[in-house]
């Protein structure tokens, strides 16, 4: 087990070198011009020139890369273009909003989830069953800035039981999470369902029920454990997935998390930042991908890694 | 804001999260919401709007301009221009005070303005101060600024935000130590509020400064925070909520739905943006006069600002907006779709033609586009829009290449004729230099231009101004379409706010009543 774990993070080294080249490339050869964005046409054609010259844009691209690299490699992601702040230090203080949001958002999506889940495969067909299909549909269709914008109106303006935006305290984090775990629930829902059903026409579940065992114990202790694995695989990739909803949702609500920097970077072409994010969102998804296999070991121990 | 809100946080405040910092929240505290980040906290590298209104409270130049735009003392005392108007010498006040203990006096001003128009100080504005050749210190509180040549707007200049005078202290540091990061830790002015902090995509904060010189103009509330929204939705709900007491800016559509909420007052007032449809002149089909005249009477302005904007604009009436200092009134093109269909029919262009209309892919832009296209569709002209986000259309424009219709936008930052006009149409400017991506060559604009800046005479110098938008409007080198309404909503209980007509907020004597 330790050593397969080994050669997956050395496997990751690779991976995340081509990463590094796409994402320059990527920044680099997207037309937009970092300067100009920023500064309009209210600098000359002189100031604008040195400008560029001080960024180094008018070196030879393999010459700004190996500069990026040696600089990346030493710990040091750059200056962001656009508010001159430290990249490497900005993106561990807007992780920490981002994190908290996406597990907040995932504990919602996994209550939610499996517990509608369950109930759906154990009573299916029942109208508790076709109100959880309805309802997950809708949930799936959607837009989440729609949804937030929706919960914003009802929750904070209306009611006026949460702030509409920003952040600093829990209540803060209620609205942004429901939104972002919302959909992710309903996935859920629908995974947890479908694998429970499947579960359930199994031989060894008869077998269970044969013995006599209180339906209870059969649906918690044989269903749910084999039901879970393709869940837990999907949630993982669903918890990659968050931070791409995260953009939206930190946008809509203020959030200072990685999704709205993401965006700001984007829009200003503010390069350090976007080849750091694209970066880091890779390695989570190696992270989160490596855990999800590990889990599966955990869950079922006839899985055997090698 | 309302006291439930304030209960509400300070509940929660026992549970605060240990991701973030709490910010204390003072009793007579003022939230700001504004729609982007600052891009930097030294007015000497900052050209947006959101920058300069959030440095706005800490610091000071020698003059501003007021509401009407016109040119106030602040940290000058006196002006007075040479008679060539190569020189204007400042009286400055004494005994004022940066918020470092650093005093302010003619040597400072002089430091200030080297520095920055120093082009290797790497600072946006450096090009701004380029009309400067020299800064003399006549003695402690005499400083004169000699022009390069004859400059009959540098109090405008001076006027300008970015005209602000930081300490001293910060500059001499700067120019010590190149590493130093003057755009986050060099918020140091006279104003009379103080930097506090800024946390990147949350808020910057400042408190009133104790040792402001101009008791009248003192802080009045205890902390100002700007905090920076995108979403505009979010905006609006926000100051419904009384999370925020102040928000700009306000999209058309939710002002008119705020505009019968008693606990939300709206300002509304002309900018000094212009929108326009920039014409690539070097294609044959704009050749012919009278096309892009007919193009010009072919759009209903009238029905533009009532059905895209909400009714929140009016017409251009000139190259530049009525609030610039040199502006001229001119006869519009009237909408007249028969009178345009006629001029199209004499044109080298009778059958009509077909065009791309290239814009910004905001709802703002897009939407003025296909009005835009619809109504040249009438006249004979098959326009298709085709959207790109801002970065990538300045790319293109700047390239000159493939240019046929573009959506543009332009606001002189100087508040003047110059700035309004030179960049979008003088022949120097055509890509890859800016703005004018439309390639309009006229020498005589060229040369009127010139002489305009260099005559001492003001009169003389308005004159001219009014002279040459008359022959851009005759030339129609672009459609001309609207000035937009700048839109503003605060709380009923906020005063002392003033929107320039530039978009800069001036929030610097807020007080909640």
């Amino acid at each position: 087990m330790f050593s397969y774990i080994l050669r997956r993070i050395v496997g990751m080294v690779p991976i995340l070198l081509v990463i590094t080249v796409i994402a320059f490339l990527f920044v680099h050869l997207t037309p937009g011009d970092p300067i100009r964005i920023m500064y309009g046409a209210e600098i000359d054609q002189e100031t604008y020139q040195q400008m560029r010259a001080r960024e180094g844009f008018d070196d030879p691209m393999v010459v700004q890369y190996g500069r990026y690299m040696m600089n990346m490699l030493q710990g040091d992601f750059g200056i962001s273009y656009r508010t001159r702040s430290n990249v490497s230090d900005e993106i561990i203080r807007r992780f920490g909003y981002t994190f908290v949001l996406t597990v907040l958002s995932m504990i919602w999506a996994l209550v939610i989830g499996i517990t509608v889940g369950i109930i759906s495969a154990t009573r299916r067909n029942s109208w508790m069953d076709r109100t959880g299909m309805v309802t997950t549909i809708t949930a799936l269709s959607i837009p989440e800035f729609w949804f937030g914008l929706m919960i914003m109106q009802i929750f904070a303006v209306q009611l006026g039981w949460f702030p509409t935006s920003g952040s600093g305290t829990w209540i803060h984090l209620m609205l942004p999470s429901l939104t972002l775990g919302f959909g992710v629930a309903a996935t859920i829902v629908r995974f947890t369902r479908s694998s429970m059903l499947e579960v359930l026409r199994e031989d060894y579940v008869r077998t269970a029920r044969a013995k006599g065992q209180s339906e209870r114990v059969v649906v918690w202790s044989h269903v749910l454990r084999n039901a879970l694995i393709p869940v837990v695989t999907m949630s993982g990739l669903q918890f990659g997935f968050l931070i791409g909803g995260a953009v939206v949702v930190e946008q809509v609500f203020a959030w200072p998390g990685l999704g709205s920097y993401l965006i700001d970077s984007i829009l200003n072409r503010d390069y350090p930042v976007i080849q750091a994010l694209i970066l880091l969102f890779s390695f989570q998804f190696l992270v989160i991908n490596l855990l999800v296999d590990i889990s599966y070991a955990w869950l079922n121990p006839q899985i055997r890694y090698h | 804001m309302s006291s439930t809100f304030r209960n509400w946080t300070a509940l929660a405040m026992t549970a605060s999260l240990t991701v973030t910092a709490q910010s204390a929240l003072a009793d007579n505290e003022v939230v700001i919401v504004i729609e982007a980040e600052p891009t930097s906290m030294d007015p000497h590298n900052t050209t947006d709007s959101n920058s300069a209104t959030v440095q706005n409270p800490m610091f000071e130049g020698l003059l501003r301009f007021n509401e009407s735009m016109d040119i106030v003392n602040v940290l000058a005392e006196d002006f007075v221009y040479s008679d060539d108007a190569t020189e204007i010498t400042f009286t400055l006040r004494s005994g004022i005070e940066f918020h470092d203990g650093e005093y302010f006096d003619a040597d400072v001003v002089k430091q200030n303005l080297d520095f920055v128009r120093d082009s290797d100080n790497g600072l946006a504005r450096s090009s701004f101060f380029s009309f400067i050749d020299e800064v003399i210190v006549e003695d402690d509180y005499t400083v004169t600024i000699r022009a390069e040549e004859p400059n009959s707007a540098m109090a405008s200049y001076m006027a300008h935000s970015s005209a602000a005078m930081k300490s001293p202290a910060v500059i001499t540091r700067k120019a010590e130590d190149s590493d130093y990061n003057m755009d986050r830790e060099g918020a140091v002015g006279t104003g009379p509020y103080q930097f506090v902090e800024w946390r990147d995509g949350v808020e910057v904060s400042v408190e009133p400064f104790a040792g402001y010189w101009d008791a009248d103009n003192a802080a009045k509330v205890d902390r100002i925070v700007f905090r920076p929204v995108q979403e505009a939705s979010t905006r609006v709900n926000m100051l419904q909520t009384g999370e925020a007491d102040l928000v700009f800016p306000i999209p058309t559509l939710n002002a008119s739905q705020l505009e019968g909420n008693a606990d939300v007052d709206l300002y509304t007032g002309p900018t000094t943006d212009v929108f326009y449809i920039g014409l690539n002149l070097e294609q044959d089909k704009y050749n012919d006069l009278r096309v892009r005249q007919a193009m010009n009477h072919a759009i209903d302005k009238d029905a533009l600002i009532a059905q895209v904007l909400d009714g929140y604009g009016t017409i251009a009436d000139s190259a530049i907006a009525p609030n610039v200092y040199g502006y001229a009134e001119q006869d519009i093109y009237e909408y007249d779709l028969s009178e345009a269909q006629a001029l199209l029919a004499d044109s080298d262009q009778a059958d009509g033609f077909s065009a791309t209309l290239w814009t910004r892919n905001n709802t703002e832009f897009v939407s003025v586009a296909e009005f835009v296209a619809i109504q040249l569709g009438e006249l004979g002209i098959d326009v298709s829009v085709e959207a790109f986000e801002a970065g990538t259309l300045f790319d293109m424009l700047d390239a000159g290449e493939g240019t046929d219709m573009y959506i543009g936008r332009w606001s002189p930052g100087t508040g003047e004729a110059d700035y309004g006009l030179r960049p979008n149409f003088a022949s120097d400017r055509v890509p890859p230099n800016f703005n004018n991506s439309g390639f309009y060559r006229n020498e005589t604009v060229d040369q009127l231009l010139d002489s305009a800046l260099a005559n001492p005479n003001p009169e003389e110098a308005l004159d001219t101004y009014a002279e040459v938008q008359t022959i851009i409007y005759d030339d129609a080198p672009w459609v001309f379409l609207h000035i937009p309404d700048a839109i503003v909503a605060k709380n009923p209980n906020l005063h002392g706010v003033f929107v320039l007509p530039s978009g800069n907020v001036h929030v610097s004597q807020v007080e909640l009543r």
